[in-house]
């Protein structure tokens, strides 16, 4: 996987747990088209709290183009932003 | 029963704090590992290495000279501005840490902290090695932290060899780890003492400690007992949990351009003034001494101050103060530093009211609800219409909440 730290547009849902369930999310592309992509499965989450700073991650599958890919997702929750961390 | 006490210091913090931060989001290069450092931009004339990489120590670049010195010796540096907020969630971060393990802990400054590990029936080395890797693990940035008897030992333990150790420095040990070492790495030995020293031929720690105490007295008078205590490992202030109360508020400037008209001056000057009333204000105190510095082109500083009949929290009444301060000492040459700064703090539940000065209610209404404003919307939702294209910042200064920023002090 490539590091890419790319923000992107997320639906998300807040149960009752602690922590916000990444459901799908747009990614705009450079050449400005957009996809969307469904999160069929998450693998793990973690929380990190490097320098203070609190973030979870999301290790999480999905079927992009026929073809299953492994990505991580972000969400930093100071700023309430969505990232594409690694693909 | 003797004392263990720890001091955990972060490895230049201000830049593995940035580094960890960068890395977080996604940055390639680990700032730790190329000559790097946090300093402020030069075209405003802030200039200064705030904290350096240790591949940047290589080029014998320190902190505090110029930006511009630091080029010379290492073009190719990294330079990376400075963000306090994110220093401050480091620094929290840490603390958090920490209070699992010992309710006696001293914030001393933002990347430094007293521990008293007393009384505790872990053994205090395994504790350290593991605070040492949690914080590594957890957090991201390395620490190094000193054990001791008493917080002096354990700070200079801590300065041993860097970065992520775990030193000791006991009273059977100070003979052989803290005399051999030069005299200016003795806490409260600056440059003036460290020359003083020399003169007389005393060079290390050891030497200084061996000196007859009477001596020392005679010469350096009291400062001078202190550091004899010191040298000699002697020091029992206990860790304290609450930071001792603040005694003025201040804040000044380097301006970007010199200033040279008294109008320019004063609306720097009340820039100034906006900060220092609502942190003030933010203390629910006020205070009753007000003083103004200047320093020239020149580099050459100078003040002047005044104590008040009624202490004071207003913007507007600092302000008249401070401008008639100015206009009372300022000699017309071009400025490159302002400050302004109020002390005599006392609270401002309730005080006594003069019959021949002008006291009005609203002031304080109007102070209340600006600051309630900005609090909400932000320092610039309320300006002031003399800073509009005027290329001043309507509020200077920085350091809004005391409590959350621990500043360094020379008393351990």
């Amino acid at each position: 996987m490539k590091v890419l730290m790319k923000q992107i547009e997320m639906i998300a849902w807040f149960n009752l747990g602690d922590y916000p369930v990444p459901l799908r999310y747009r990614i705009t592309s450079e050449d400005y088209t957009n996809r969307v992509v469904k999160i069929d499965k998450i693998l793990f989450r973690e929380e990190e709290k490097l320098a203070g700073n609190r973030m979870i991650l999301y290790r999480c599958e999905s079927i992009i183009d026929n073809i299953q890919r492994i990505f991580e997702l972000k969400y930093e929750i100071s700023t309430c932003k969505w990232y594409l961390y690694k693909m | 029963m003797s004392r263990i006490i720890f001091h955990i210091d972060a490895n230049s913090a201000y830049l593995s704090w940035e580094a960890v931060y960068r890395l977080q989001h996604g940055a390639e290069i680990d700032l730790r590992e190329i000559p790097s450092i946090v300093g402020g931009d030069e075209k405003k004339r802030h200039g200064i290495v705030l904290a350096k990489s240790i591949p940047a120590k290589k080029y014998n670049i320190i902190t505090g000279e110029s930006v511009h010195s630091a080029l010379q010796k290492c073009p190719d540096l990294v330079i990376v501005p400075p963000n306090y907020e994110r220093y401050i969630n480091a620094s929290n971060s840490m603390i958090d840490l920490l209070s699992q393990y010992s309710p006696h802990i001293q914030r001393y400054s933002i990347d430094e902290v007293f521990m008293d590990f007393s009384n505790t029936d872990t053994y205090y080395l395994d504790t350290a090695y593991e605070i040492k890797d949690r914080i590594k693990k957890e957090l991201g940035f390395t620490v190094n932290i000193g054990i001791g008897p008493n917080k002096l030992l354990a700070k200079v333990a801590s300065d041993f060899k860097k970065p992520d150790k775990v030193h000791t420095l006991f009273s059977h040990e100070i003979a052989e780890k803290m005399w051999p070492l030069a005299v200016e790495n003795l806490f409260m030995v600056g440059l003036r003492t460290k020359s003083k020293l020399n003169s007389r031929g005393i060079y290390t720690i050891g030497e200084l400690a061996k000196l007859n105490r009477d001596y020392l007295y005679s010469w350096l008078k009291k400062p001078g007992l202190l550091i004899w205590d010191y040298a000699n490992g002697i020091e029992n202030s206990d860790v304290k949990g609450k930071s001792p109360p603040i005694k003025s508020v201040g804040n000044s400037t380097t301006t970007a351009f010199d200033v040279e008209t008294s109008t320019e001056a004063h609306k720097v000057l009340l820039a100034l003034c906006e900060m220092v009333g609502m942190r003030i204000r933010n203390l629910n105190s006020c205070g009753s001494v007000i003083s103004v510095g200047l320093k020239n082109n020149n580099f050459i500083r100078y003040s002047h101050q005044r104590k008040l009949d009624i202490p004071t929290s207003s913007t507007n009444t600092i302000y008249k103060n401070v401008v008639s301060l100015f206009n009372e000492v300022w000699t017309n040459e071009p400025l490159r530093h302002l400050s302004v700064s109020i002390s005599d703090i006392s609270s401002d539940e309730f005080f006594q009211l003069s019959l021949l000065e002008n006291y009005n209610k609203r002031d304080k209404i109007l102070d209340e609800t600006i600051d309630k404003l900005r609090f909400k919307f932000g320092y610039n939702s309320v300006i002031r219409s003399c800073f509009l294209h005027s290329g001043i910042n309507p509020i200077i200064g920085g350091v809004m909440m005391e409590e959350e920023y621990p500043m360094m002090s020379s008393k351990l």
